[in-house]
């Protein structure tokens, strides 16, 4: 196991409950969660032993010392990784690891950007892991164009492979049971991806796998953090995502093969204070429609190696439509993502390469879903969303037939 | 073919999906309230429930709740005439939302996909 850079000054040993907020140079945004979740402890879990931690990649911006430096009224413990180790899912690890040592019942986990976050969270997102419980994901108002990866990958294709409709699966901030944080800790699928930016997915994805009770905590208020256009420079944070489902799917196939549809996923939360809507979210259409013209030009044999042939067909007719007709269809983007998941189990192309030559195929969709909903209201938004999922399931039996037995 | 329960307080609809539903082969129950839920579908033990929501005496969101609470896998339609319910976070619990018409072809489309909803257990 990697070391860890620990710095424990009131000498906490046990904690029933642990509130985790991961961090890489967050020092002027963490004070806020870091209150917020001092208050939510001590309002909601009055008699339980808690603490406050701050898992960090050795930040340069003094993030540790704003993070003990906001008001906070219980005991707070800074964990670090090793200067020079990165990642959020290494983050994470090394909560897993605390919690374990601390032999808390309860985890709460929240970005460390947040700016709308209340008490009233840690409770939404603590208070089912006292009861049965192991798993809590987020459930908030986004704009229709905030997390457009959750809407056109992350959300589509675990609900239909997993047959359970949680509907922010890399949400950022979640509830865990002390006992699942050792499972994490122990579980053989650990790899690169996911000690970055595809710890969300994973988490979630082994819980739906391992049939641990899963609720989604009704939050109220909307994710308000620091907004990110879709069109801008996805980094590594797409390849560790997508990675990282197509990762699960090959030792996960025989469950997965014999799901069929889905199933709602409980919900806890309701009456937990009102409902606010999200602000906007701009997003550069332009920019969507440039990457994915770009990627077409640099990517085109990627796919035809990657895709089956109706599907590059298909794909060529939508590379020739004029901008202003442009439109990458439901039906033909779950085939992509299918195939693309086939051919990374079959290293068809080197992976970085397979995954790199996705993202323009994801810019289009994104820019066929940005100009489908731009006159709907967050609400029909929502049902075009939940549509889209409905023709993923419909689509299923085309991968299962592709991945063979 | 399945045990359906319907739970709709006008009574041309519980005779029309009656009518329809039996047609296809299935049994059904057709109750106007809501309100002993639980103790029906104890009795009865449907494979499916179909909710009304905007009901008289009672809303079919909160029926859903008391189902989610008691009956967790019991697969539920909601079944309104007002798709404006569907932006209700309390509607997500629901496995489907289907806006009534007098043609039933996606209220029976959505059943068979309830009815064929799988997730492997241990």
């Amino acid at each position: 196991m990697a070391d860890w850079i620990l710095e424990n000054p009131e000498n906490v040993s046990e904690a029933d409950i642990v509130v985790g907020i991961p961090s890489y140079n967050e020092a002027d945004a963490i004070a806020f969660p870091t209150q917020q979740a001092s208050l939510g402890l001590q309002e909601y879990f009055k008699g339980y032993r808690t603490v406050v931690v701050n898992c960090d990649n050795a930040s340069t911006d003094n993030t540790k010392d704003a993070f003990f430096s906001a008001p906070c009224e219980v005991p707070r413990i800074y964990v670090s990784t090793p200067p020079g180790v990165k990642g959020k899912g290494n983050n994470f690890r090394n909560l897993f690891r605390l919690v374990t040592e601390l032999g808390a019942q309860a985890v709460v986990v929240v970005d460390a950007d947040l700016k709308s976050i209340t008490p009233r969270w840690i409770r939404a997102l603590g208070e089912p892991l006292l009861d049965d419980f192991g798993f809590v994901a987020p459930l908030y108002l986004r704009h229709k164009y905030d997390g457009t990866i959750t809407n056109n990958i992350a959300y589509p294709l675990t609900r239909c492979l997993y047959g359970r409709r949680v509907r922010q699966p890399i949400g950022g901030d979640f509830g865990f049971s002390g006992e699942l944080a050792r499972f994490y800790l122990e579980h053989e699928t650990w790899n690169d991806d996911v000690a970055q930016f595809g710890i969300d997915i994973w988490m979630t994805t082994l819980a739906m796998y391992f049939r641990k009770p899963i609720t989604q905590a009704f939050l109220g208020r909307p994710k308000i953090h620091r907004p990110k256009d879709p069109a801008a420079s996805l980094g590594p944070m797409f390849r560790q995502v997508v990675g990282t489902i197509f990762h699960l799917m090959e030792p996960f196939a025989p469950f997965w093969r014999e799901v069929r549809r889905s199933r709602p996923t409980a919900i806890f939360g309701f009456g937990l204070g009102e409902t606010e809507q999200p602000p906007p979210v701009n997003v550069n259409v332009d920019a969507l429609y440039q990457k994915f013209r770009e990627g077409a030009d640099r990517y085109d044999a990627a796919w035809k190696e990657a895709l089956a042939p109706a599907t590059y067909a298909k794909l060529a007719e939508v590379q020739e439509l004029e901008p202003t007709h442009f439109e990458f269809p439901i039906p033909l983007w779950a085939h992509v993502l299918y195939d693309m998941a086939v051919a990374h189990r079959d290293r068809v192309l080197p992976r970085k390469e397979l995954l790199d030559s996705l993202a323009p195929l994801y810019f289009g969709r994104t820019l066929s879903f940005v100009r489908s909903t731009e006159g709907m209201a967050l609400r029909q938004a929502e049902e075009y969303v939940e549509d889209q999922c409905l023709v993923f399931e419909d689509a299923k039996p085309y991968l299962v037939e592709r991945w063979g037995a | 073919m399945a045990r359906i329960l319907i739970v709709d307080d006008e009574e041309h609809i519980r005779t029309l999906y009656t009518l329809e539903l039996e047609d296809e082969g299935h049994e059904v129950c057709a109750l106007e309230t809501g309100r002993n839920i639980v103790e029906h579908v104890e009795s009865f033990r449907p494979d499916v429930v179909i909710l009304d929501i905007k009901m008289v005496d009672v809303s079919g969101l909160d029926v859903l709740q008391e189902i989610r609470n008691r009956f967790y896998d019991l697969p539920v339609i909601l079944c309104s005439a007002y798709g404006s319910y569907k932006g209700d976070i309390k509607s997500v619990a629901a496995d489907y939302y289907v806006v009534k018409s007098s043609d039933l072809t996606e209220l029976k489309r959505k059943i068979q996909q309830a009815l064929e909803a799988r997730i492997p257990q241990d």
